[in-house]
């Protein structure tokens, strides 16, 4: 079918809401789409369905809620804010303030943060208050600890900055160590893949094109009713990654859409429910929200590898559909794969979407603007040149060769005063790695040749890695050098903590 | 049954697991095995009970090897978990998976009690008592 023909109106979100007035209009799930385009056509699909719910359940560390804690007597401007001992943003007017997910507490660190404030207020529960301020004539008080519910607040309004990534690359780990990640507990050795998404189910993957969901459109946000206001930060719709920027009356909200969570070792977040519905406007839209896993691929990156996230090597591309079958090849090799957010609660969320807007409690909104279908994708500019290992390796490397007698080794390392050594092939390829400990208990035990001592497994850098990034990881192995090497593994060069301590100093 | 194997410095260097197996004729399974010149734990699958466990498990003690039984398997609160699937690739036994119906499901015969999924779990549900 020709592009023009498939946006022509089928119907408008005017006689939509007519319908749903009514209590006739015809309104599907995503997935209960699917289904119905499989087994009765795209066709009579469109022609039938008015509404297709959507959903997504997952960790969204952009969000949080403006509060306002109404004025003590006497008054106080806070400048110094903490709820549960979670910093709240307090660059705001006297008692206004922004509780973000990702804030963690200053006594419980990676255990509690901002999302679970947002979780025990609705659950009722008390949240302890505690703010500080200069004093001014104004607003004279400089100490308040109370403690709020979510009643005891004038407003309480979610303001999520970036929910609802349209779809999201998986990740994976080809590094020789676990990492914990915001994308979860991530094995060594490809051990692993994981998620995040709800794919078929997705808002925005299900109107791929931003004919219905704009500024304006009234959504399930957190168990309540929400907007979305404009694009999310980092929109970036060309490769796949739209996403939006939602707003919604806290207090309507339910804890069981909106939960706090902690990422071992990473943070504090919050899980979010969102639901969008799609209004049938033409055979483009019918046919995007009938999208299938099968039809929505992402790319699985390498997590073990430190850099900028669109930087971060790619493993391959995969759908949605293979993410969720619990395994996914890597280099011939069957490797489980699981999610991070809820495909249940995705759909739980498509359901109570379409009970509301089938009791006609619901209805459909037209974009007051669309979302941008281009967004310019911009890494961080850095002015200053950072330093790289290139910058303080030492070039002139002394190596050895695996049959090298220890004694003469150990001789040649008390010499150059050095103590890490390199064991290199005879075309410079590194095989392994001595340090002088390692020799001063080589020659204790009567040993003679180097390969019956030196480490096989040796810890590296490239030249044109970060220093910061080969601190971390030498502070992890907890070794004090390493060499320094090129694509094909030959020596290039040495770093040792040494090196960077002068550095620091400011010698040399 | 699973056991979790404790060697002292005293035994870590001799072949206990190998000796049982061929004693008793039990193919004893590896599910987890950490060594080093101080000490060594290995969690085993045993496949079978009654007296030939006792035996395995006595020709273990007679060796000097620390046998506990791991009987305690975790917990999941089935009021936090979201079904969000954290806690399923990283286990290493593949005990936990989902069901038909999107919920999780922990099989206790499989799970070797090692804490991945307790780390791995965004929401805090799962314990180990």
């Amino acid at each position: 079918m020709a592009g023009k023909e498939r946006s022509e109106p089928i119907r408008s979100v005017e006689e939509i809401n007519e319908k749903i007035k009514r209590g006739d209009a015809v309104v599907l799930t995503a997935e209960e789409m699917i289904d119905l385009v499989e087994s009765g056509g795209l066709e009579v699909a469109a022609k039938e369905v008015d509404v297709v719910t959507t959903g997504t359940f997952g960790a969204m560390c952009s969000s949080g809620a403006f509060l306002n804690f109404g004025h003590a007597n006497p008054p106080i401007k806070i400048f110094k804010c903490w709820l549960n001992d979670v910093p709240v943003y307090k660059g705001l007017a006297a008692v206004d303030g922004y509780l973000g997910a990702t804030a963690m507490s200053e006594t419980r660190g990676f255990e509690y943060g901002g999302g679970h404030v947002i979780e025990a207020f609705l659950s009722g529960e008390e949240v302890e208050l505690r703010g500080e301020a200069y004093g001014t004539d104004c607003y004279p008080r400089r100490h308040v600890e109370t403690t709020i519910t979510l009643d005891d607040l004038n407003q309480a309004v979610l303001v999520n900055p970036r929910n609802c990534y349209q779809t999201y690359d998986a990740a994976t780990n080809s590094s020789d160590r676990v990492i914990y990640t915001y994308m979860g507990t991530l094995l060594p050795n490809y051990g692993n893949v994981t998620f995040s998404g709800a794919g078929q189910l997705n808002p925005l993957c299900k109107d791929r094109y931003y004919e219905t969901i704009g500024i304006g459109t009234r959504i399930f946000l957190g168990g309540g009713v929400g907007y979305v206001i404009g694009e999310g930060t980092q929109h970036s719709p060309q490769g796949g990654f739209g996403t939006l920027m939602v707003k919604g009356d806290l207090k309507q909200m339910n804890s069981r859409y909106l939960r706090g969570a902690s990422f071992y070792r990473y943070g504090t977040t919050l899980y979010v429910g969102v639901g969008i519905p799609i209004p049938i406007i033409n055979m483009k839209v019918a046919e995007t929200a009938a999208l299938r896993d099968e039809d929505i691929y992402v790319k699985i990156r390498d997590y073990g590898v430190p850099l900028r996230p669109d930087l971060r090597p790619v493993v391959r591309e995969v759908s949605y559909a293979e993410l969720r079958s619990g395994k996914v090849t890597i280099n011939d090799r069957d490797v489980p794969s699981s999610s991070l957010s809820s495909y249940k609660m995705a759909l739980e969320i498509a359901d109570v979407l379409k009970k509301w807007i089938f009791e006609g409690e619901f209805l459909l909104t037209e974009p007051v603007e669309p979302l941008p279908r281009y967004r310019e994708f911009k890494p961080m500019k850095l002015r200053r040149r950072e330093l790289t290992v290139r910058d303080l390796m030492r070039r002139k490397v002394v190596t050895a060769s695996p049959d090298d007698d220890v004694r003469v080794i150990a001789k040649r390392l008390v010499e150059k005063g050095i103590d890490h050594l390199p064991v290199v092939d005879r075309n410079s390829r590194l095989v392994g790695i001595v340090t002088s400990w390692d020799l001063a208990k080589a020659i204790a035990q009567d040993r003679d040749r180097l390969d019956e001592i030196m480490t096989r497994r040796v810890i590296t850098a490239h030249e044109d890695e970060p220093i910061d990034v080969v601190v971390r990881r030498m502070t992890q192995h907890n070794i004090s050098g390493v060499p320094v090497v090129d694509r094909a593994r030959r020596v290039v060069g040495i770093l040792t903590t040494d090196d960077v301590s002068r550095r620091l100093v400011g010698g040399r | 049954m699973r056991l979790r194997l404790i060697y002292s410095p005293s035994v870590v260097e001799k072949p206990i697991l190998a000796t049982v197996i061929l004693k008793t004729g039990v193919t004893i399974n590896i599910l987890e095995a950490k060594v080093d010149a101080q000490r060594g734990e290995l969690v085993v699958s045993i496949p079978t009970e009654g007296e030939s466990l006792q035996r395995v498990i006595e020709m273990f003690q007679d060796a000097g090897v620390e046998v506990q039984l791991l009987t305690k398997t975790l917990q999941i609160d089935l009021e936090r978990c979201t079904s969000c699937g954290a806690c399923i690739s990283p286990c290493p036994t593949k005990a936990l998976r989902f069901r038909s119906d999107w919920t999780i499901d922990f099989d206790e015969e499989r799970c070797v009690a090692c804490r991945v999924c307790v780390k791995a779990c965004p929401v805090k549900a799962i314990s180990i008592p």
